[in-house]
């Protein structure tokens, strides 16, 4: 080491050869990056159990040699594919679930199509869960079942189960779901009533397509996009960041669409008036409050969540009604909390870990 | 090997780091204001009421060339997704049949329910 300049003189060679060698290695693995159509995602063996419009029901086949009784049903997000919960063998969640012995089903989401613009929130809540819960009930032979939601997915399995308190939900587990609609800041400020009008837009456009969504998400964090594609070229040698990066990238702008009325009651109800939090909420006349819920319930945040800050999600555990709930903050981003290297350590074993002693 | 001090490759990848962090900082405190609001949805309603506009002024092109309008295609549309909702049912209503039937379509047999969690003896298997 010299020490006046701090510069270890010796290992610049090293240094150099090692960058000639990774800029020859970008050069050959960028060519095959646009010419490959990246890891294959959503494959674990699945039986399409139902499908309506937007509304899609999987049952993912069994993968050990006996099940936990109580079925789960996993409720995914309105603007994102559930295929971020199902990317490549080991970092599956779903393959994770099915290998510890649980019997999975999805209610995933297609684009609304046009004629679907009128679709409220009541559809969601009073038609779709639970028309996907009797179908469960039905294929799996059970009365009980377990209910998994993703962020918004979070919120329509909340309003369900604070609707229908008396079952057949026995489990409840929430991640990343926001219910204090003021503390999600930016998206607070870009929906502001004063200057938003969502009856002209709605009006306007019928379905609010993808591209207004993703934009929202992107502008949380504008940067990020721009960085993401450097850290992509720097990284572009090494197969495993190439892997993932292509993952997550597809599965971030494979935004979809929101109903039209949907979209008008979320930003009305929650957005605006708060009714979740406040405890005001109803859908389709008939009330729904958080207090309702007695069933076993896991909310899971992450540290680092920059789409549903904890701020928006901490008050949650606090207005339900069990007794028996927990909330558990793990490192870790909105997307990074359940799915990718270190969602397989982190979430998915405290998953099952409480869930397994209350699925019998 | 050199150090992440002196490493100028680490340096760089650190300054990329920061000025992310402090670009999204900066835009975040911009995008919390009212004004930035305000000037956000002007822009998006422009946007959305030229579309609405366009979208008329197309419905009335498509009815002068004879050809359908989206009410009629959207029409169109419920339809044939009524009928995909009834193959659905008859589907799923095929499975459930097979299944009690003992016929060989759908009909794989499933593990029986009794897992019970390692804290209580049931061990992976």
């Amino acid at each position: 080491m010299n020490a006046p300049t701090g510069l270890d003189f010796a290992a610049i060679p090293e240094r150099i050869q090692a960058e000639v060698q990774r800029a020859i290695q970008r050069s050959i693995k960028g060519v095959e990056y646009f010419s490959s159509s990246g890891p294959t995602l959503g494959s674990t063996p699945k039986d399409v159990l139902h499908s309506r419009g937007t509304m899609n029901l999987y049952h993912y086949r069994p993968m050990s040699d006996e099940i936990y009784r109580v079925p789960v049903l996993i409720v995914m997000a309105t603007t994102n594919r559930g295929y971020i919960l199902d990317l490549v063998p080991g970092q599956s969640f779903i393959e994770f679930l099915l290998r510890r012995g649980y019997d999975v089903y999805m209610l995933d989401w297609s684009a609304p199509r046009p004629e679907e613009k009128s679709l409220r929130m009541e559809d969601y809540v009073l038609d779709f869960i639970p028309d996907c819960v009797r179908r469960v009930q039905a294929d799996s032979g059970e009365q009980d079942v377990s209910v998994v939601g993703y962020c918004f997915g979070g919120v329509l399995s909340l309003l369900y189960g604070s609707i229908f308190p008396d079952g057949p939900m026995k489990n409840l587990i929430c991640f990343t779901t926001p219910i204090d609609f003021r503390e999600m800041k930016l998206f607070s400020n870009f929906s502001d009533r004063r200057y938003f009008d969502v009856d002209r837009l709605v009006d306007s456009v019928g379905n609010v397509p993808p591209e207004m969504i993703l934009s929202s998400f992107e502008m949380l964090r504008p940067a990020s996009r721009t960085v993401s594609q450097i850290q992509l070229w720097e990284n572009i040698w090494n197969d495993e960041f190439v892997k993932s990066y292509r993952m997550f990238d597809r599965w971030a702008t494979d935004t979809l669409p929101l109903a039209g009325e949907y979209f008008r009651d979320i930003t009305k109800d929650l957005m605006w008036d708060n009714k979740l939090f406040n405890d005001t909420m109803s859908v389709g006349g008939r009330a729904a409050k958080l207090e309702n819920i007695k069933v076993p319930i896991l909310h899971a945040v992450a540290e680092h969540d920059h789409i549903v800050p904890y701020d928006a999600a901490k008050h949650l555990i606090a207005k339900i009604g069990s007794a028996d709930k927990e909330e558990v903050m793990l490192k870790g981003g909105h997307v990074s909390l359940v799915a990718g290297a270190n969602a397989t350590k982190r979430l998915w074993p405290k998953l099952d870990s409480w869930l397994g002693t209350r699925s019998t | 090997m050199t150090d992440k001090i002196t490493d100028p490759v680490a340096l760089w990848q650190k300054m990329v780091g920061e000025m992310e962090k402090g670009f999204n900082s900066f835009a975040t405190k911009a995008m919390e204001t009212p004004e930035f609001s305000q000037a956000m949805n002007r822009a998006g309603g422009a946007a959305a009421g030229a579309q609405k506009q366009f979208g008329d002024l197309m419905e009335k092109y498509l009815l002068s060339m004879n050809l359908p309008s989206r009410e009629q295609m959207t029409g169109i549309a419920e339809r044939l997704q009524s009928i995909e909702g009834q193959l659905g049912e008859i589907r799923s209503m095929l499975s459930q049949m097979s299944a009690s039937g003992g016929s060989p379509i759908d009909a794989a047999p499933r593990p029986p329910r009794t897992k019970r969690p390692p804290s209580e003896g049931g061990g992976p298997k």
